[in-house]
């Protein structure tokens, strides 16, 4: 019982609060090039070189990075451009597994 | 006539690459198909015209068809939200990756020699438009199941050798514009 009310609590505290950070997930893909994956990370969002290949490296051993942080309108603005290169990104709440 | 040497980099911001007769037809061909299979579901004469025209679509559920699922992916885990985000959005980027198509194509059928020459920019579109190729192909060939070793086996008359022949040098391509374009770039 007592875990079931702790659960419920978190979900409403979800709901009520509003500047939740949200994720955007980029997953691993086997056809986009690691190289491909390096670059788009520069040029949506400005990460140095260094930085872009760290986390291409992380999607690419573990299977999943997160790329940005944010406003949930952030996300799916970040989440619309990665699609629109051709990555695989989704969004959810910063809170949730991954 | 001669197989392309790839994209190098030319002063600051220009790329440019010669390709053959043989390879700018395929590179028209596959990006004709891209701007094909990206049209708009026809399944929508009852749209609301005002919707349309803001890009709003009534069908939100994800495709069927599985290169165009790849191509517009669900952007969440959950169905519900994945719905309401596809209504909103996914006109906009079957009209985003077309244009990436369209500027290969027209590109390419403009230029009679087959030269290239690209600004920064329309070396992003063109990434991205090649991009989109290789992961139909990809979808296609089953890249995620079937190893580069296995694809390399393929027997010389299997249909799909082809299509890894020309998926590699898509890569290959893709590849050498990258490098061309990160060689300006610190690390």
């Amino acid at each position: 019982m007592v875990k079931i009310k702790s659960k419920i609590e978190e979900e409403i505290n979800a709901i009520f609060s509003t500047d939740r950070p949200w994720v955007t997930i980029v997953w691993d893909d086997p056809v986009n090039l690691m190289d491909y994956v390096t670059y788009v990370f520069m040029e949506l969002f400005g990460y140095s070189r260094e930085r872009a290949t760290e986390l291409m490296m992380k999607v690419h051993n573990e299977g999943k990075a997160v790329v940005s942080e944010g406003t949930r309108e952030e996300m799916e603005h970040d989440v619309a451009r990665l699609h629109e290169f051709g990555l695989w990104a989704t969004l959810q709440r910063g809170d949730q597994p991954l | 006539m001669n197989q392309s040497h790839g994209f190098t980099r030319h002063g600051e911001e220009l790329f440019v690459a010669q390709f053959s007769d043989s390879e700018k037809e395929v590179l028209i061909n596959l990006s004709q198909q891209i701007i094909e299979l990206l049209a708009e579901r026809v399944d929508h004469h009852d749209q609301d015209p005002l919707a349309a025209m803001v890009g709003i679509t009534v069908h939100d559920s994800p495709p069927d068809d599985e290169v165009l699922l790849r191509l517009l992916p669900n952007a969440y885990a959950d169905g519900v939200d994945a719905a309401e985000f596809r209504r909103y959005t996914e006109s906009v980027l079957r009209t985003k990756k077309q244009a990436h198509a369209m500027s290969i194509r027209t590109m390419l059928m403009s230029s009679e020699d087959g030269s290239i020459e690209l600004n920064h920019e329309l070396a992003n579109a063109w990434l991205g438009g090649l991009n989109d190729i290789r992961l139909a192909l990809g979808v296609r060939l089953n890249v995620e199941k079937n190893s580069h070793e296995e694809l390399e086996l393929l027997a010389p008359d299997d249909p799909m050798r082809g299509v890894y022949g020309v998926y590699s040098w898509l890569g290959w391509l893709q590849g050498n514009l990258l490098e061309a374009l990160m060689d300006g770039i610190e690390s």
